[in-house]
């Protein structure tokens, strides 16, 4: 059983023991809730660190984002310290009302799990619902991404920040009106209801190395994160605000961001059998389409782990949004539970694969080259990429 | 060449059904058959000359915003008239009906080209689905569902295959079919785990009967899937 498996167990018990354990234990120290489709692990952990420079801080460190894995972290930490908490979409209405955040930051919304989330549209729904009167709270918010700008414009209070936008394709239509939302450049909006990009406060440029904020006052923040892409910049610049919501040096933030190396294993480097690899968390298209940019250059061989539990989302046909087509040129080893799955979608992009249940056994029939690597990247679906953790920290 | 025409993918695509497109391409390049695919966004005028029209599945607003859009246009309905093929997923396939619930449960118009009305099931339907096909298909439908429809198949419809395993048109029905149009609830994509039915679709574009080719990775998956629901 892994650590996070047993938060999840110990969680169970609480609530049991105590229903309104949640609401008992969060009692007026919950600083920021966090959540997001894309991101919401990495972010919560450079709001954490940000965060202690007001003093003590307590987090998840598993990813446990459900209401086990808060109640396990309330009741685990320090019972002074202030908390930063990362919540899954579905589980946030119910958290934000026992936990009464100060901040919560929305970060974007696109297909995921789609089996147990219902669609985009009903989540931003039930966003909405739940800040309609959030007097208490200030939200930080994505003003690229028209669905949570959609859940999050009539919130008391929200501050606008322009992190960008990668994948669309989940907000190509207005939520109020149901018309196909026009593009131009960094903005976007409804040409039948009006709908449209807030003018944000706080903007990110991103320099194709680093990030750099800028608020409302004209003063910037450079974010030289060691977390790499202009993904792990969105991140921070919604964590760098949020702190400002807090009353916190933004400076500071961002000195302290830039100490965070690696977050709950993604980027890691591990070994596993006879393979050195770096570990890619791939767990939905969004995810997917900024990775690709991640990888080494074709014809470097990859492995490609695809597994359908539960926290994989049981239906794996958004492979089938994933450009793959990016990855030709090069040979992909598909496996995990849904190698097959995989093996089609690769067929009909064009890529060169092989199907290989372990490509860590010795002697497995790797692709040529892929041993001689000092490093392969691998990227893994949610409980693909935990497996491969645990199985490197045993070894 | 065939004239595959992409029906609003960004409105209609939520749940990998774009696969389609790319299946429909793969099967024809196997087959040897030409295909040009004439993608259609929201807004934009649909050709009505095509060969063969694939619409996806999608959430409820976007269904009731393609169906208006499409009814609108017409173009659709005229071209299934004189026989061009048309294939459709979920929302896509609720909306060639005479009527399909919206976002409210309000029964909203379809396209009316297919002899089917839906209205909502007690419990969404999300998992694999599998059905026993039926004439002029003879392999074991599979798929994943993921919707709440309950669609009622009127007489001048037949069901594509009687459900083994899953919900699909809740009666112990699966899709619907009509002269050269075929609705179904299977995503997966559909025509890349059944690759018998776009060689059905395609045969129909071209006037004459495609024999089947198969293809390893792709038996290997319905293989597995179909061990997983059935055994």
């Amino acid at each position: 059983m892994g650590r996070g498996e047993g938060m999840v167990i110990g969680g169970r018990v609480i609530m049991r023991l105590s229903p309104n354990a949640i609401r008992d234990l969060a009692r007026g120290r919950v600083a920021a809730l966090v959540s997001a489709t894309n991101g919401k692990t990495s972010t919560t952990r450079l709001l954490a660190t940000a965060v202690e420079q007001a003093g003590p801080v307590i987090s998840q460190h598993t990813g446990a984002n459900m209401t086990s894995g808060v109640v396990v972290t309330l009741a685990t930490g320090d019972p002074d310290a202030t908390a930063v908490l990362e919540v899954d979409e579905a589980y946030l209405p119910q958290i934000f009302q026992a936990t009464a955040p100060r901040v919560i930051l929305l970060g974007n919304l696109s297909r995921d799990q789609l089996d147990r989330m219902n669609e985009v549209a009903m989540v931003a729904r039930r966003w909405r619902e739940m800040l309609i009167g959030a007097e208490q709270t200030t939200v930080v918010a994505n003003a690229d991404d028209p669905s949570i700008v959609w859940a999050a414009r009539h919130a008391p209070h929200v501050i606008w920040v322009a992190a960008g936008q990668v994948w669309t394709a989940d907000s190509a239509v207005c939520l109020d009106c149901g018309a196909l939302l026009r593009r131009d450049g960094d903005e976007w909006g409804c040409p039948q209801c009006g709908f449209a990009r807030p003018t944000p406060e706080w903007t990110l440029e991103w320099t194709g190395e680093h990030g750099i904020v800028q608020g409302p006052d004209g003063a910037t923040y450079d974010l030289h994160l060691q977390l790499p892409g202009r993904f792990n910049a969105a991140n921070g610049a919604l964590a760098l605000v949020a702190t400002v919501a807090l009353g916190l040096d933004p400076g500071e933030s961002a000195r302290r961001m830039a100490t965070v190396q690696s977050v709950s294993g993604r980027y890691a480097v591990v070994r596993v059998g006879e393979l050195t690899i770096r570990l890619l968390l791939a767990k939905n298209p969004a995810g997917w389409t900024e990775l690709v940019d991640v990888m080494p250059p074709a014809p470097t061989p990859v492995i490609v782990t695809i597994n359908s539990n539960a926290a994989d989302g049981r239906d794996p046909s958004w492979l089938w949004d994933v450009p793959f087509e990016r990855l030709r040129g090069r040979t992909v080893v598909a496996t995990g539970d849904r190698r097959r799955d995989l093996a089609v979608r690769l067929l009909h992009a064009g890529v060169d694969h092989v199907v290989i249940e372990d490509p860590y056994a010795p002697g497995a029939p790797l692709p040529d080259g892929m041993r001689d690597l000092d490093v392969v990247d691998c990227a893994a679906t949610y409980t693909a990429f935990h497996r491969l953790r645990t199985t490197a920290e045993q070894q | 060449m065939i004239t595959l025409v992409s029906i609003y993918p960004t409105l209609l695509g939520t749940y990998g059904d774009g696969g389609n497109v790319m299946a429909l391409k793969h099967r024809a390049e196997l087959q040897g058959l030409d295909v040009e695919v004439v993608t259609v966004e929201s807004g934009e005028a649909v050709p009505e000359s095509g060969d063969l029209y694939v619409m996806g599945g999608g959430e409820d607003s976007a269904q009731t915003a393609a169906s208006n859009a499409l009814r609108a246009g017409g173009a659709v309905k005229r071209a299934a008239e004189r026989g061009a093929a048309v294939f459709a997923i979920c929302a896509g396939y609720q909306l060639l009906g005479e009527y399909f619930p919206d976002a409210t449960s309000t029964p909203t118009p379809g396209l009316g080209i297919l002899d089917v009305r839906t209205d909502r099931l007690p419990k969404r339907a999300v998992g694999e689905l599998a059905a026993t096909a039926r004439d002029p298909l003879d392999q074991v439908l599979t798929g994943y569902e993921n919707h709440a429809g309950a669609t009622h198949l009127g007489p001048d419809a037949t069901p594509l295959g009687m459900v083994k395993a899953g919900i699909g048109n809740g009666d112990g029905s699966e899709g619907a079919l009509s002269g050269h149009i075929v609705g179904t609830y299977l995503h997966g994509p559909c025509l890349a785990r059944n690759p018998q039915i776009a060689d059905l679709l395609l045969g129909w574009a071209v006037g004459r009967e495609l024999p089947f080719i198969e293809e390893p990775e792709v038996t290997a998956l319905r293989e597995e899937r179909l061990r997983t629901v059935l055994d």
